[in-house]
């Protein structure tokens, strides 16, 4: 990518982080959803606390699942009104940096949000988040980093042709390799796991560096394929 | 000699299988003013965002600057601005935000910003978020994107819409500097420009040019 690309790149993550530090809408909205489905499920499950710890990556996965989902459907509300979606698509310049930039601002705002989740469940679950805090950090960026690539390009559907429904439709069933990946990841470094061992519990062939792999795999094809494809999808 | 800046040849734009722009051949001059005429729904809007390369032709063919514009369309878009119905902002940020971004997309230095708001009168509320701004100040915002851009083609559609007198004089100013400058400028618009603005004028019914109706102004 040229200079000039990765400038663009800047300018359209920076404008979408000044939206959203203005309309502080994954704050107001995203996060309360988040904390009350967490809630809901420590309750649900009850007081077993073997329990809560083992079920805790998961509903961390899930609740920044769908909360993600509807940050992607947001970030793209704002480029529909007032048609500034049309600023993008008549700017002349490659329409994968618009996406990657688009995708960069998902990934942070995605990623603040499961870290104020993650300590949520650290609180609520007894989660030990301590034991691998890099290789733990480096589980969130990943996950973060696909879940964010996808909804990126997905969540253009939602402003093109009046295609809302089809934003989870498509999401959801292409993200889940990325979010078992991230779930066992997350699993395994909490139990206490090393980067090659399986940990305690774990099957065969389950290792943390295993599904580190999965998800850098996943990532990259995620993002390949933006980059290609925005253009066509954004382009009449 | 007449060098053609806007060029069709027999563009149809269909919507659900229905012609918003059928058949429409126009070639139009570089740095001639171009007034196209017609009612609402005739197609103007469409014609204009074809020539702006935001549709593509269903079919037919054409080009802005010798550029083709299915083929060659960043080219175009990097010559050319459309200030259309909508102002495409963000409500979100302020004036000067939005006008930098527009610099940062189109690789143009940040310094033009200041001036072009002083231009169109809105350098007082440079920092102020463009939600808060009525329609003739959005507009008044769009022309200086366009001031800040110098683009080669101007398409107008409709920018009399909703505005005062003063905004539709900075309308007309932007025509009349744009023809000084040689620029080539294609206004939309039922309701006629400023005497003198525009040098020929050409008719749209149901998306069809109406040639017996065109004439020189």
């Amino acid at each position: 990518m040229t200079g000039q690309g990765m400038g663009v790149v800047w300018a359209v993550a920076e404008k979408d982080l000044r939206v959203e530090l203005r309309t502080r809408y994954a704050l107001g909205a995203v996060l309360p959803f988040a904390a009350t489905m967490l809630l809901a499920f420590g309750f649900a499950l009850g007081p077993d606390r073997t329990l809560l710890q083992q079920t805790a990556p998961g509903l961390l996965w899930l609740a920044g699942l769908f909360a993600a989902v509807d940050l992607f459907h947001r970030s793209y509300q704002s480029e529909a009104e007032g048609g500034a979606l049309d600023a993008l698509l008549l700017a002349p310049v490659h329409k994968g940096a618009v996406y990657l930039g688009k995708a960069l601002a998902a990934a942070t705002q995605v990623l603040v949000l499961l870290v104020v989740t993650g300590l949520m469940v650290a609180v609520l679950f007894g989660l030990p988040l301590g034991r691998s805090p890099v290789l733990l950090a480096l589980t969130l960026v990943l996950g973060v980093l696909g879940l964010s690539a996808l909804g990126s390009l997905f969540g253009l559907l939602t402003v093109m042709g009046g295609r809302q429904a089809a934003l989870p439709l498509l999401v959801l069933p292409l993200v889940t390799p990325v979010v078992i990946g991230a779930i066992r990841a997350t699993s395994l470094l909490t139990a206490g796991a090393s980067p090659g061992g399986a940990g305690v519990g774990a099957g065969p062939g389950a290792s943390v560096g295993g599904w580190l792999g999965v998800l850098c795999a996943f990532d990259a094809a995620f993002l390949a394929t933006g980059y290609l494809v925005y253009g066509h999808l954004i382009e009449d | 000699m007449v060098v053609t800046a806007v060029e069709l040849n027999g563009v149809t734009r269909l919507f659900d299988g229905l012609p918003a722009v059928s058949q429409v051949t126009l070639r139009v001059a570089t740095g001639e003013a171009l007034w196209l005429c017609g009612s609402n729904g005739s197609g103007k809007s469409t014609l204009l965002r074809l020539v702006a390369t935001a549709l593509s032709p269903t079919f037919g063919s054409g080009s802005v600057l010798g550029f083709d514009l299915q083929r060659e369309r960043d080219e175009i878009r990097g010559r050319l601005e459309l200030l259309g119905h909508q102002a495409r902002f963000y409500g979100e940020l302020t004036a000067a935000e939005n006008l930098r971004f527009v610099c940062d997309l189109h690789g143009l230095p940040r310094r033009g910003v200041g001036a072009a708001l002083e231009r169109v009168g809105l350098d007082e509320v440079a920092a102020v978020r463009v939600a808060s701004f009525s329609k003739g100040m959005r507009q008044r915002l769009a022309l200086a994107r366009t001031l800040m851009r110098d683009p080669e083609v101007i398409l107008l559609d409709e920018p009399y819409a909703g505005l005062d007198v003063e905004a539709r004089v900075l309308v007309d100013g932007v025509m009349a500097d744009a023809a000084r400058r040689g620029r080539t400028v294609i206004l939309a618009s039922h309701e006629p420009p400023a005497a003198g603005s525009v040098d020929r004028r050409v008719f749209l019914h149901a998306g069809r040019l109406s040639t017996a109706e065109a004439a020189s102004l």
